[in-house]
């Protein structure tokens, strides 16, 4: 199948190579043509271009304007996607910017599909990724193939917007999850306990996660280098809280998480990893 | 002088009654033209739109809603503006959406002054609110005799946008304030201690405040009315949240406050005085 492909960082990048892997034909964008260097695809000259001559196009770029500019803008998606092909948006964005592209695609009779990820960078390369899409479950049937290559848990969701709703659970539960590790390993360190031990006994009882294993092991060996930055984390609890306001629902823990978050961007610490949680709570 | 004033909601309304008693020469216009009609039987002349309201005028007023509502008027006021014509914007919007306002008015030759206030509807009426300006010192000298017939306190806080920096400040301030007396309250019901005595008891002290006194007050005799509605001290607080997302601010009691807003919205008590919060404390507690 020819497959369009938009937004080649971290995460991206080994998604469109899983897609070429496969077998697929593969059309690239970027917005630096250097970010697409070494990737066996044919570069296209804009979001438009790609659109004609693709079947299905994937993104996952950074903030709900980004990816208005690049379904919507001049020179954009909708612009050459023909009726019935199928936009895969597995960005993370606002819930309502999804519902806005897909109805706009949707009067030309172009599909999408809201269909954000998680599993990180390890994720993204392992093809283990956790996928929740919202949109037309006919439509989600049709790119199923293609989203197998990338994760292993596809889960249709609802209509468009749904997959974000999803995903803004899932930032909010990790997130404050991480914040959790880190104020454990505080407590320990400040105890005169080593954290590696309480990390090492915790993995074995009810309070193992994901996060413990993965986060607490950085935080343990103090390296903070990304993973996922701090600063997309603090984008989507942006987005969390939005959400929140707008349906009237309280989210106390949500709300708290999301001051440590400010404080980590203030400190600087934004393009590191969101274990430097950590090291917020050391200068308290 | 010759003042256009924008927006005749709660708080419009006396302001501009406050104007016109002033021996301002007060033009109108609002949205809904029911709610013109007091300040036209009071003597103040009517227009058919910002624009028009502004043609002739010295100083602009507005008093709206919310950030588009201001931005909206402005556009109609740049329209009807002679130049040098100072427009002051007395809603309460973000600092980010004063100063954009402020730079798109400067263009057209219109000197832009936030200036929000603070007293509430009560205040509005006395003619004693508080009010928190922002933009140059000339706009400044030009509005304050306005300013002095609708407020005591009148602060020429610093350039464009620090008005609403302060009225931001204002809220973190009052919201916490309303929230710590309603906890100091319902801590004081679940331990079976007359709240009345203990308000009476901190009057004295060092957690004496205005809204112990007043707020704290109206909680005892649980009248809900507003006074300042709840919807709008949320909405304030998520300025207030947003500035502090956009700037890398570390906010944890306005964050925790601005939840405890958000679920009364949520539950229906939007209309109602913002020291509602008390019974959301209580249904939370099982004090009902």
């Amino acid at each position: 199948m020819k497959v369009g492909f938009i937004g080649l960082g971290a995460m991206g990048r080994p998604m469109a190579l899983h897609l070429q892997r496969a077998g697929h034909e593969m059309f690239v964008w970027a917005r630096r043509p250097a970010s697409a260097n070494g990737l066996p695809a044919t570069l296209c000259s804009s979001p438009a271009e790609l659109g004609r001559r693709c079947e299905v196009v994937f993104t996952i770029i950074t903030s709900s304007a980004d990816v208005e500019a690049v379904a919507l803008g001049p020179e954009g998606l909708i612009e050459g996607m023909a009726p019935d092909s199928v936009l895969v948006d597995c960005s993370t964005i606002a819930p309502d910017a999804a519902r806005r592209i897909a109805a706009k695609l949707g009067e030309k009779g172009i599909h999408m599909l809201d269909a954000p990820v998680s599993g990180g960078a390890q994720g993204a390369i392992d093809a283990t990724l956790a996928i929740m899409a919202g949109g037309d479950a006919a439509v989600l049937e049709r790119v199923r193939p293609l989203l197998a290559c990338l994760g292993k848990r596809i889960v249709h969701i609802g209509p468009n917007g749904a997959g974000q709703v999803a995903k803004a659970c899932n930032q909010m539960i990790m997130v404050a999850a991480i914040e959790a590790a880190a104020e454990a390993m505080r407590l320990a360190a400040a105890s005169g306990v080593d954290c590696a031990k309480v990390k090492q006994a915790l993995a074995g009882g009810s309070a193992a996660s994901r996060v413990l294993d993965v986060m607490g092991e950085r935080m343990v060996k103090r390296d903070f280098a990304a993973g996922i930055e701090a600063r997309l984390h603090h984008k989507d609890f942006g987005l969390v809280l939005e959400a929140a306001r707008k349906s009237g629902v309280p989210v106390p823990l949500t709300a708290s998480v999301a001051q440590q978050l400010n404080a980590l961007m203030a400190l600087g610490w934004g393009k590191d990893d969101t274990a430097s949680l950590l090291r917020v709570l050391e200068r308290a | 002088m010759k003042i256009a004033f924008i927006g005749l909601g709660i708080m419009g309304r006396p302001m501009a009654l406050n104007l016109l008693k002033g021996g301002h020469q007060v033009t109108v216009w609002a949205r809904r033209a029911a709610s013109m009609q007091p300040l036209l039987d009071a003597g103040a002349t009517g227009a058919a739109g910002p624009a028009e309201a502004t043609h002739g005028n010295e100083l602009v007023i507005s008093m709206v809603a919310d950030a588009p509502d201001v931005a909206e008027v402005m556009r109609g006021v740049a329209q009807g503006a002679a130049p040098g014509l100072v427009a002051v914007d007395m809603s309460t919007i973000a600092p980010a959406a004063a100063r954009q306002i402020g730079v798109d008015l400067a263009a057209a030759g219109v000197d832009f002054m936030d200036a929000p206030v603070s007293g509430g509807e009560v205040g509005a009426i006395a003619g004693t609110l508080s009010i928190m300006a922002g933009g140059s010192d000339a706009a400044f000298a030009k509005a304050k005799p306005a300013f002095e017939c609708m407020g005591k306190n009148v602060v020429h806080v610093g350039a464009s946008g620090a008005g609403q920096v302060a009225k931001a400040a204002n809220q973190i301030v009052t919201g916490m304030g309303v929230l710590a007396v309603a906890e100091a309250f319902a801590f004081a019901a679940k331990n079976g201690v007359d709240r009345s005595k203990v308000r009476e008891a901190l009057l004295g002290g060092f957690a004496y405040s205005k809204i112990l006194e007043n707020h704290g007050q109206r909680m005892l005799d649980r009248n809900f009315k507003p006074g300042f509605k709840s919807w709008m001290h949320e909405k304030d607080l998520n300025i207030v949240m947003q500035t502090a997302h956009e700037l890398g601010l570390c906010l944890p009691g306005s964050a925790a406050t601005a939840q405890m807003f958000n679920a009364m919205v949520g539950s229906g008590m939007g209309e109602e005085d913002s020291i509602a919060v008390l019974k959301l404390l209580e249904r939370l507690s099982g004090q009902e």
